[in-house]
């Protein structure tokens, strides 16, 4: 746990006068906290480009990153499944032209592979402070809503029933010829949500959605850290 | 922002041994100010001195009001100040105006606690309102402890306190205590009580909550060892923090039932993350009740049924029950019932099934279970000799007894009897609770009603006085199958998640 780190990188935003953390901020918050988070390398400059793939490998996602933009699929700003220099330089361009000076970087990521994809969040609730969440990730998060909540800090029991809780809470089982999810991990990481939670008042908000299942291990591929606006 | 968390600071009370709540709740010497001499007075504080006596509070009632004058042979102290010696407890009822100064006399006087029935407050949302609620906080503060204002009191069975509106609760003392803000709630809460032979320790309306509130009650009620069961209704509470501590150590010691009103949907929260979008103050307290193993009930109804099987059945988990009636679809709607709430109805042993189809009356009949006894009329020595044998099972750890017992009426008309004397309703509770004494296990009482229109009193009268043989016999009694098997699955939850727990 590099809490410290956690706190320099979300001082520095606030000093910014950031009202969300970028993606590749955010993965590095996530990631003191031990938090599993996909490798990725944030590069600005094209002649960066072959050096960061040559580290990540292929295949893998590039995607615009700046704190000022939310919603990147909505913006065309994430491009997967990249597997030559061609590819990446295209994607590179497009999401170059994406950002239209905001300012930010283009993150060259690795593409986690796994047909599982859950949600994990935090949310300050006006009565009882930091809830951390869990629940069935990517387009269904929203079109399902199966979700279920722990207020922290989360006792390793908490964890555990909030992944019992919800209706599919089946998928992290081995199904269909798919390895059972690390439930170990998945509670080290809901409990870390917590503690993050609970030592920086500043984050007010959390969204890691997806977090992949990649054979056993869960990973947080995106991630979205809301700060409190003073 | 600062000063307003030091204020609360300055108000939260962490030496709770300070406050004497036996002379609260069970006070010897009682003053109700407020008290008109009229024999025509209808105000707060007559009523409450009529409905206390008509309880037959076994303390001293000291009455005051400014004009003097006798109430029921009682003389009227003329102020607080007046009454010689200490007091334990006050019911103060005066104008809003004169609350503080009321409250202060009652401080100075050695009162433990005052309830304030008053209204006038922080309800109003007046700069004047506020003053004065703040007034009352400040006092309290000092070291009289206060319920209200704005509320309908405190009700205690065994002392004789109670609600505003209340002088005909039971005193008969039991397990289940109730909390809420809200006077009305709790007034009806205790009267439907009343009936459902639930049976309380305490219960405590707290109106605006100036002082006593959820939490202090809830750290009280925790150790109280008159009180087993909490039920609580709420619709905000002062300080999560706190209030989740609370409830987590008093339901880590005794069931509470929480009904939370006022839960609204997320959706005009503006917020930047789907994580807060979704968490809406509804699933966050459902989130909240299951992390401290309290249980959560949806309406009122559901929470009383769910006090009285806590306060009623053992504590313990019930797996497998077993269903016993007659006719009315009762196999197939119980099952579905049961499955919803993950409660097994394991068909009986086969030789258990051949004895009990033996006593059955045929056709119709099944003994699987449930065990179907074909027609309304089966004689109670039957039933028990059934649920006797079904008992036996060892994966029944419960028994349910459906009796439709409306269609006595049938009889009643044949034989030209009132239905009350054609209907064995004292045999079937005496069976019953035979049953109970004999095999250990549980059973529940399920009474139906299909008729219960202008023309059928006579029924509703017959099923009410089924219901208090039963009760007196302290076999616990709800309308409807469903009802009962929601219950049980609220006990299973609760003694579930405590093993869970300590695992």
């Amino acid at each position: 746990m590099q809490k410290d780190k956690a706190i320099k990188i979300i001082s520095d935003a606030l000093r910014q006068e950031q009202e969300t953390l970028s993606e590749y901020e955010a993965k590095q918050v996530l990631a003191a906290y031990d938090i599993p988070v996909t490798r990725e390398i944030l590069i600005r400059d094209k002649n960066h480009l072959e050096k960061a793939i040559r580290k990540i490998g292929y295949p893998l996602v590039m995607k615009g990153c700046s704190s000022r933009i939310v919603h990147k699929t909505e913006k065309g700003l994430i491009h997967v499944d990249i597997r030559t220099v061609q590819e990446a330089k295209k994607a590179f361009n497009e999401i170059l032209a994406g950002l239209k000076g905001f300012d930010g970087g283009i993150l060259v990521q690795e593409m986690i592979k796994g047909r599982r994809e859950l949600v994990m969040g935090m949310t300050r609730d006006a009565q009882f402070g930091p809830c951390v969440m869990f629940g069935l990730g990517g387009i269904f998060t929203e079109i399902l809503k199966d979700i279920s909540f722990r207020r922290a800090p989360l006792k390793k029991r908490d964890a555990l029933d909030m992944m019992r809780e919800i209706r599919g809470h089946k998928i992290l089982d081995a199904v269909r010829g798919m390895a059972a999810a690390d439930k170990k991990l998945l509670t080290e990481m809901l409990m870390n949500i917590g503690r993050l939670s609970a030592d920086i008042p500043e984050v007010s908000e959390i969204d890691l959605n997806p977090v992949i299942i990649c054979g056993s291990k869960p990973v947080v591929v995106d991630a979205l850290v809301v700060l409190k606006n003073a | 922002m600062s000063g307003k968390i030091k204020k609360n600071c300055s108000r939260g009370r962490t030496n709770d041994p300070q406050t004497d709540y036996e002379r609260i709740f069970h006070p010897r010497r009682l003053a109700i100010i407020g008290v008109s001499a009229e024999e025509s007075g209808t105000g707060f504080g007559t009523g409450m001195f009529k409905a206390i006596t008509a309880m037959g509070f076994e303390g001293e009632i000291l009455p005051v009001n400014p004009k003097g004058g006798t109430i029921a042979g009682l003389n009227i102290f003329k102020s607080v100040e007046e009454i010689p010696g200490e007091i334990d407890f006050a019911i103060i009822a005066v104008a809003a105006r004169h609350v503080p100064d009321t409250l202060e006399a009652c401080r100075n006087k050695g009162a433990a606690g005052a309830e304030i029935l008053s209204s006038g407050f922080s309800e109003l949302g007046t700069a004047e309102g506020e003053e004065l609620e703040r007034r009352i906080k400040d006092i309290a503060s000092t070291g009289i402890r206060v319920v209200g204002p704005n509320c309908f009191g405190i009700y205690c069975p065994a002392s004789g306190l109670t609600l505003l509106p209340g002088p005909d609760l039971s005193r008969r003392s039991g397990p289940v205590a109730f909390l809420a803000q809200s006077g009305g709630m709790s007034i009806d809460f205790a009267h439907a009580g009343k009936w459902m032979g639930i049976r309380f320790s305490k219960v405590v309306s707290f109106g605006n909550g100036a002082d006593l509130r959820e939490s202090d009650l809830l750290r009280h009620l925790k150790d109280d060892p008159e009180t087993k069961v909490i039920s609580m209704y709420i619709e905000g509470i002062q300080n999560g923090e706190t209030f989740f501590q609370e409830i987590k150590a008093a339901a880590g010691k005794k069931p509470v039932i929480v009904y939370k009103g006022g839960l609204s949907r997320a959706g005009a929260r503006a917020v930047a993350s789907h994580t807060a979008s979704m968490g809406g103050s509804g699933i966050i307290w459902k989130s909240i009740l299951k992390q401290v193993n309290a249980i959560q009930v949806n309406d009122t109804q559901e929470l009383a049924q769910a006090s009285l099987a806590f306060a009623t059945l053992p504590p313990k988990t019930f797996k497998g029950i077993s269903i016993i009636g007659g006719g009315g679809a009762i196999g197939v709607t119980a099952c579905d019932t049961a499955e919803t709430y993950g409660i097994e109805i394991p068909p009986l042993s086969a030789d258990l099934q051949t004895r009990i189809y033996d006593y059955l009356p045929k056709p119709g009949s099944s003994a699987i279970n449930p065990v179907d006894v074909a027609n309304p009329f089966v004689a109670p020595q039957v039933l028990k000799e059934v649920m006797l044998a079904a008992a036996e099972d060892k994966r029944i750890d419960l028994q349910i007894i459906v009796s439709l017992l409306f269609h006595y009426k049938m009889l009643a008309l044949m034989f030209n009897k009132p239905v009350v004397e054609v209907t064995p309703y004292k045999e079937l509770a005496q069976a019953v609770s035979d049953v109970v004494d004999q095999t250990g296990k549980p059973v529940i009482a399920v009474l139906p009603n299909a008729r219960k229109g202008v023309d059928n009193l006579d029924i509703i009268e017959m099923i009410a006085m089924t219901r208090q043989e039963y009760i007196d016999h302290g076999i616990p009694v709800f309308d409807e199958l469903h009802d009962a098997i929601r219950a049980i699955a609220h006990v299973n939850t609760y003694y579930g998640g405590r093993k869970n727990a300590k695992r």
